[in-house]
């Protein structure tokens, strides 16, 4: 058997933490770096670029680059039209059918995309595992969370993804529940919390009762289109519309060719943003009239007002400043206030509140019930976000776990218990929204409502409409509305194999069972004659088994390459490290005195010359000829290390007694 | 009686584990919360006991912890602990609580049979009162009369209603206390209570109804006015 960790699959960043010797830690790469971006770049020859390396790419390729992609999971193409006009990727599909990401001439579905971060973060852990010299370093089981208010499709979408990417999904998890059990851990006590999770492109609240270890969730509500992505996108179509109107993505304004300069006064003005007369301030209205900014310009724009707003979390004013690119020639810079840039959120960050009311009321509380609140996802740290949830709790919401890395703690907790057993700690969640069928005219009859502890099942009645019928068709929704067209549609199921029987006779009993994972399974029988009904399931907005079965096939045939691709970009690390090492040596001040006094006859030149053919082969898409030129220049520079580290060794102990060594 | 899908032994229905090799029953046809979380069939039920007992059996059949465990074991953790959330559910709410306990005792469900048309004989009075109003204020929301006093013409229409909701509640808690002390009474008896305590359920449904009809006005004046529900308190 092999590992087993947590993942934090978050919209802008994932995650990955295990349980090490009864402590939760997050893994991060050399760096330090915790934080996976949730991007994947596709590469002219078909290489897929994931986290960091992708990251970079969505300036330089970024139609060739899908970024945010949670947003897309197990929903439909009607779903998220509305802000397809920004991304840079292609996205199609069929209405009430999954959405699909086209990069150059490939096509990928949300949890293909998603399974290429998964792998990514596999792969990060189990070369950590691998470094700390752990025979059995694979990672082959893991906990990933979602957010709490994600439906069964979103749900199911995550588990594809996590199939894809070759890991047994343990359990899926819902952040801020994940986020509580990472903060219980060391307070043990009892009350009643608050956790309050604005991530990258989610909102959840949830409130939950500690008691005896037990994390009992008692009601959960939130916004599965609301994060950090919006705050970034009402900036950037601030942006745009600002250079659309300035003319500033036209090439031949003298005026802006002065302020491309780095001089400060030829800056415009700083002129307020014009939040209070704003218009709705989505793009598609200006689609006819204006051009569209170039991909390109888009994600310059987008880098350059995410480092405003960070900046805005801890200095009262900034300067979004773009960076000239094709679309945008000049660039574009703009000093912008706190105040400013409150005035332009408060409208999203308000959104969060209705949600909070409706958990506390459903979990039958007053504000003031709450004894602790919990700040969780990147976006609590703007200090808007922090003063709205101070003033609904009235008090000051913890964040002293780092509300980046709190979710993925929390998984590896729940993978933990899982995988030991151990009974200390619990953790009962609740289904987000209830779940009902379809019935006559249209109407919904719920069979299990919102806010019911998990796992939970309900049954409903069935029977036949006209003589000898043997099958009989379901409409499966989840939602709070009345009526089917405004709930979310899961799946149609066909109930086959009814004995024939006159009408209305038979009585067929289906069983709805939600598990602890939050996602649905269905299961019939005819009362009558206990015959187990067979049932077909076409999900609305998720994969069949066999499209999942099919990426997997595919994504075996694709491993390979991807393999293949990942030990290129070793290679070429590694022989950088080397380039970068040997040219330290040569370019060192007393590097003349080395060569004269220690150095062989030819020696240097020998070094050159495999330096030279070593940078010569960096662009080689063969890692046996990198790898090769690599260990050529090692063998070359071997004798100079051994003389510059005696000399260094020398050096440091020049003028010390052994005694103090 | 269950059967041990693990090792054959039968076991008494109210089991949780089986006696012979302590692993987990799968729950058959079981019908009775009050059983199941090992209370007596009685109304007045203290929270706190309550919910402890639901947290203690959580620990006992939650499926976080057979992941281990062989099929039949993991197919009757997820049966249990769905049925444990139901009955908690069920049993918190003094309502429902009264619902499952009718349920039980074999007497129909005190949900509306034919729809919520026929007004209980008690309420008659109040009813026609209020349709009355409604009409009316439905009228001058039309002819656009000011929102403000609307509301205040519903607001003393509802209190009424909220009255008689109150002297439901009182007598409902009246009705669960005699029933507790019962246990030893004739069949007849209990029987009695159980008939009143299912026709103030049946009221209770009518009454919440009514209310949440005014909650519906409310919320059409404010639309109507322009102003958010919110804004109005």
């Amino acid at each position: 058997m092999g590992k087993v960790v947590g993942i934090d699959l978050g919209t802008t960043n994932s995650l990955v933490a295990y349980v090490d010797n009864g402590v939760p830690v997050v893994i991060r790469d050399d760096g330090g770096d915790a934080l996976v971006p949730s991007i994947a770049s596709v590469g002219e020859d078909g290489t897929i670029f994931v986290g960091r390396e992708a990251q970079r790419r969505l300036l330089t390729a970024p139609t060739r680059t899908v970024y945010s992609v949670k947003r897309f999971m197990g929903r439909g193409i009607e779903d998220v039209r509305g802000e397809a006009n920004l991304l840079p990727f292609r996205i199609s599909g069929e209405t009430g059918g999954v959405v699909r990401i086209g990069v150059a001439d490939r096509e990928f579905t949300p949890p293909e995309i998603s399974a290429f971060v998964l792998r990514e973060l596999k792969r990060r852990a189990e070369e950590h595992f691998r470094k700390r010299g752990e025979f059995d370093f694979e990672v082959d089981r893991a906990v990933i969370t979602v957010p709490a208010y994600f439906n069964d499709a979103q749900r199911t979408a995550t588990r594809d993804a996590g199939r894809l990417a070759g890991l047994e999904v343990l359990r899926i998890i819902n952040e801020p529940t994940a986020a509580s059990l990472a903060y219980g851990l060391d307070t043990g006590n009892r009350g009643t919390i608050a956790v309050y999770d604005l991530g990258g492109g989610t909102f959840d609240i949830s409130i939950l009762k500690v008691e005896d270890g037990v994390f009992q969730v008692l009601a959960t509500n939130g916004d599965t289109h609301l994060g950090g992505d919006d705050i970034d996108r009402l900036l950037v179509e601030q942006v745009i519309a600002e250079i659309l109107s300035r003319g500033l993505n036209q090439p031949s304004r003298p005026a802006l060719q002065r302020s491309a300069g780095s001089d400060r006064e030829s800056d415009p003005p700083s002129q307020h943003w014009p939040v209070g007369s704003q218009r709705d301030p989505t793009l598609a209205k200006a689609e006819g009239s204006a051009p569209q900014p170039s991909p390109e310009a888009i994600q310059e724009i987008r880098k350059a007002v995410i480092q405003a707003k960070w900046d805005l979390s801890d200095v009262e004013e900034t300067e979004i400043r773009v960076e000239p690119s094709p679309g945008v020639p000049a660039g574009y810079r703009k000093r912008i206030t706190r105040a400013d840039f409150e005035r332009l959120i408060r409208p999203l960050i308000d959104r969060t509140l209705d949600p909070c009311r409706q958990a506390l009321s459903d979990a039958g509380l007053e504000a003031r019930d709450i004894d602790e609140a919990v700040l969780v996802g990147g976006s609590t740290r703007i200090p808007l976000v922090r003063r709205v949830v101070q003033e609904l709790f009235a008090r000051e919401p913890h964040s002293e776990l780092n509300p980046d890395e709190v979710v993925a703690l929390g998984a590896a907790v729940q993978a933990d218990i899982l995988l030991s057993g151990r009974r200390e700690m619990l953790l009962l969640d609740v289904t987000p929204l209830s779940l009902g069928i379809e019935t006559m005219g249209g109407v919904v009859s719920k069979i299990i409502l919102r806010n019911s502890t998990i796992p939970a099942s309900g049954r409903e009645m069935f029977t036949s409409g006209v003589d000898n019928q043997t099958g009989v068709d379901i409409h499966v929704l989840q939602g709070e509305r009345e009526l089917a067209a405004d709930c979310r549609s899961l799946a149609h199921l066909h109930l086959k194999g009814i004995p024939p029987m006159p009408a209305g006779l038979p009585r067929i009993e289906v069983g709805f069972q939600i598990d602890a994972n939050g996602i649905l399974s269905v299961a019939a029988r005819e009362l009558r004659t206990g015959i187990e009904q067979a049932i077909e399931v076409k999900p609305s907005y998720g994969l069949t088994d066999e499209e999942v079965e099919r990426m997997l096939i595919e994504s075996f045939e694709h491993a390979e390459a991807d393999f293949e691709a990942r030990l290129l970009i070793d290679s070429r690390n590694e022989a950088e490290s080397v380039i970068h090492a040997t040219d330290k040596v040569l370019r060192q001040p007393d590097f003349a005195t080395i060569a004269a006094e220690q150095l062989e006859p030819g020696e240097r030149e020998r070094i050159d010359a495999a330096l030279a053919a070593l940078k010569a082969s960096m662009g080689d898409t063969d890692r046996a000829v990198i790898q090769e030129k690599t260990h050529a220049l090692n063998h070359a520079t071997q004798h100079l290390a051994e003389v510059t580290m005696n000399r260094s060794v020398r050096e440091a102990l020049a003028g010390r007694n052994v005694k103090d060594v | 009686m269950l059967e041990c899908r693990s090792c054959g032994a039968g076991a008494p229905v109210d089991e949780h584990f089986c006696p012979q090799c302590s692993r987990i029953l799968a729950l058959g046809r079981h019908g009775d919360y009050f059983a199941f979380l090992g209370l007596p069939r009685r109304l007045t039920i203290d929270a706190q006991d309550l919910e402890k007992r639901f947290r203690d059996l959580s620990r006992q059949f939650h499926p976080d912890y057979y992941y281990n465990a062989t099929p039949a074991e993991r197919l009757a953790s997820l049966e249990r602990s769905s049925y444990l959330n139901d009955a908690h559910r069920a049993l918190k709410n003094p309502a429902s609580r009264v619902e499952h306990l009718l349920a039980i005792e074999g007497l129909p469900p005190a949900k509306s049979e034919d729809g919520a048309a026929k007004v209980p004989p008690s309420l008659l009075e109040e009813v026609f009162a209020l349709n009355e109003e409604l009409d009316e204020i439905r009228e001058l929301r039309e002819s656009g009369t000011d929102p403000a006093r609307l509301r205040a013409r519903l607001e003393s229409a509802r209190r009424p209603i909220d009255e008689k909701r109150e002297e439901h509640e009182r007598q409902l808690r009246e009705l669960s206390a005699r029933w507790d002390s019962q246990e030893q009474s004739p069949a007849a008896e209990k029987r009695m209570t159980l008939d009143a305590l299912r026709e103030r359920l049946l009221e209770r449904n009518y009454i919440n109804n009514l209310l949440a009809t005014i909650e519906r006005e409310v919320a059409n004046l404010s639309a109507g006015s322009g102003q958010p529900a919110a804004g109005s308190k």
